[in-house]
């Protein structure tokens, strides 16, 4: 294949609504996911924090699931008659996927609290509902942010892989490009990507650092 | 499905297809081992440390880009084949055990590197015999999340004339043939588990029990 050849500018140029349209389906899947993703893991990784047995269970399921190649997940649920091809398949793929890194970060960051902290809010006499609406959600907010964040990230780097069963996203210019050897389509849809990644994690990073009370942001460098 | 397509699939197409991308997962692990250990070291020396940072949050932002868009971008650039698939995954692999060994060198506390010093140890014992081994468990954890992608985009390598998992997938798909569709993803998720658990034990192994985190 020729680099020479190349003329990237005049294929976004003649492909304007196309690109339109693929980038607003993928990020009409990725919203749908997580969304969905948000709904169901917050809620049972706060239950999580009740039941240490509980916890250590249902996140080695989710690492397992996490370890799991994309392709294969996506592959797999094809074939299961009532998914098919198409949306259905996908959206479950990508909550299952959402379902490690929003777990373990709610959990991480409910269970990270001071306990003296815990301990001078009982003290005062507050309800567990109270300290943990009140005082573990507040400092565990920015742990639980960070999840969100590789969640949104990875959906949407996952999400172009959706494009080999059937969604019609930003991974269609690199499947396409792919099948036709056309050079341009397949560099751009990687370059846009790439640069929708990089960026949507760039701005969730600067949000990241935003909401860490000023108090913590020393020992949080610290952490993984 | 057929039980005809099943034992083709399984005895036939998967054999081959395993030992490439076993091949592929193996020889990108070790090299991007090899690459980026010695790497995260020069980047964690003192002299280094400045760069560390930068070189850190750059891998940061590489990381972002997602498998299937570094495929693509590999076959105009290094073209047909399974040395492409290797040299796009290693690109992609090096990521997590930089970061994983700076991490971990960085987080040695001085106080040791102090006391070692006082010991008169020259620095490249300090380097082999405090530090290294004390930062070895989250290397480690760098190299078990490396190898899962790995396992992952290897599967993707298929698209650019990898062979492996990822063609008895692609084939499976673009013929509807389930049973390779199953066989294939199915090869594909234990490899990725059997990965993670070996490595992991290997992990937990070499953590002495004190530093272990419940």
């Amino acid at each position: 294949m020729d680099l020479s050849r190349m003329n990237l500018v005049e294929f976004f140029a003649n492909n304007g609504s196309t690109i339109r349209d693929y980038t607003m389906n993928h990020f009409t899947l990725v919203v749908w996911a997580v969304s969905i993703s948000l709904v169901i893991w917050v809620p049972v990784g706060l239950l999580l924090t009740k039941s240490d047995k509980w916890a250590k269970r249902v996140l080695a399921v989710a690492n397992t699931i996490f370890c799991i190649p994309s392709l294969s997940l996506f592959a797999i649920f094809v074939t299961i008659p009532f998914l098919g091809l198409g949306r259905k398949s996908s959206l479950l793929a990508l909550v299952l996927y959402a379902m490690m890194p929003l777990l373990r970060n709610v959990y991480d960051g409910v269970k990270s609290a001071d306990r003296n902290v815990i301990e001078a809010a009982k003290g005062m006499g507050m309800s567990t509902g109270r300290i943990m609406r009140e005082i573990r959600l507040p400092l565990g907010l920015p742990v639980i942010f960070a999840g969100f964040r590789i969640t949104v990230v990875m959906t949407t780097g996952i999400a172009t892989i959706a494009a080999y069963i059937g969604e019609r996203n930003l991974g269609r210019f690199i499947s396409d490009g792919l099948a036709r050897s056309n050079v341009e389509m397949m560099v751009t849809g990687a370059l846009l990507i790439s640069v929708i990644a990089v960026g949507l994690d760039t701005i969730l990073g600067i949000l990241e650092k935003w909401l860490v009370p000023r108090g913590l942001r020393i020992r949080r460098q610290q952490g993984q | 499905m057929t039980w005809q397509n099943f034992r083709v699939a399984l005895f036939q197409k998967a054999p081959g297809a395993l030992s490439v991308h076993f091949f592929m997962v193996v020889v990108t692990i070790v090299l991007a081992t090899v690459i980026s250990l010695p790497l995260g070291v020069l980047l964690t020396r003192p002299r280094h440390r400045k760069l560390g940072v930068v070189a850190l949050t750059l891998l940061n932002v590489l990381q972002a880009i997602p498998g299937l868009a570094v495929i693509a971008l590999a076959l105009p650039i290094l073209g047909l084949g399974l040395k492409p698939a290797i040299v796009a995954l290693l690109f992609q692999s090096l990521l997590p055990i930089v970061r994983n060994t700076i991490a971990g060198l960085m987080g040695v506390s001085p106080d040791v590197k102090e006391a070692a010093r006082g010991m008169g140890m020259p620095a490249w014992r300090i380097l082999l015999e405090v530090e290294l081994p004390l930062a070895m468990p989250i290397i480690l954890s760098g190299i078990r999340t490396s190898s899962v992608y790995v396992v992952s985009v290897g599967t993707l390598g298929a698209l650019i004339g990898a062979g492996g998992l990822g063609n008895m997938i692609f084939g499976g798909l673009a013929l509807f043939i389930p049973e390779y569709i199953i066989v294939g993803a199915g090869l594909g998720a234990l490899m990725a588990i059997f990965f993670d658990r070996v490595l992991s034990y290997v992990e937990y192994r070499i953590t002495p029990p004190g530093m272990r985190v419940e």
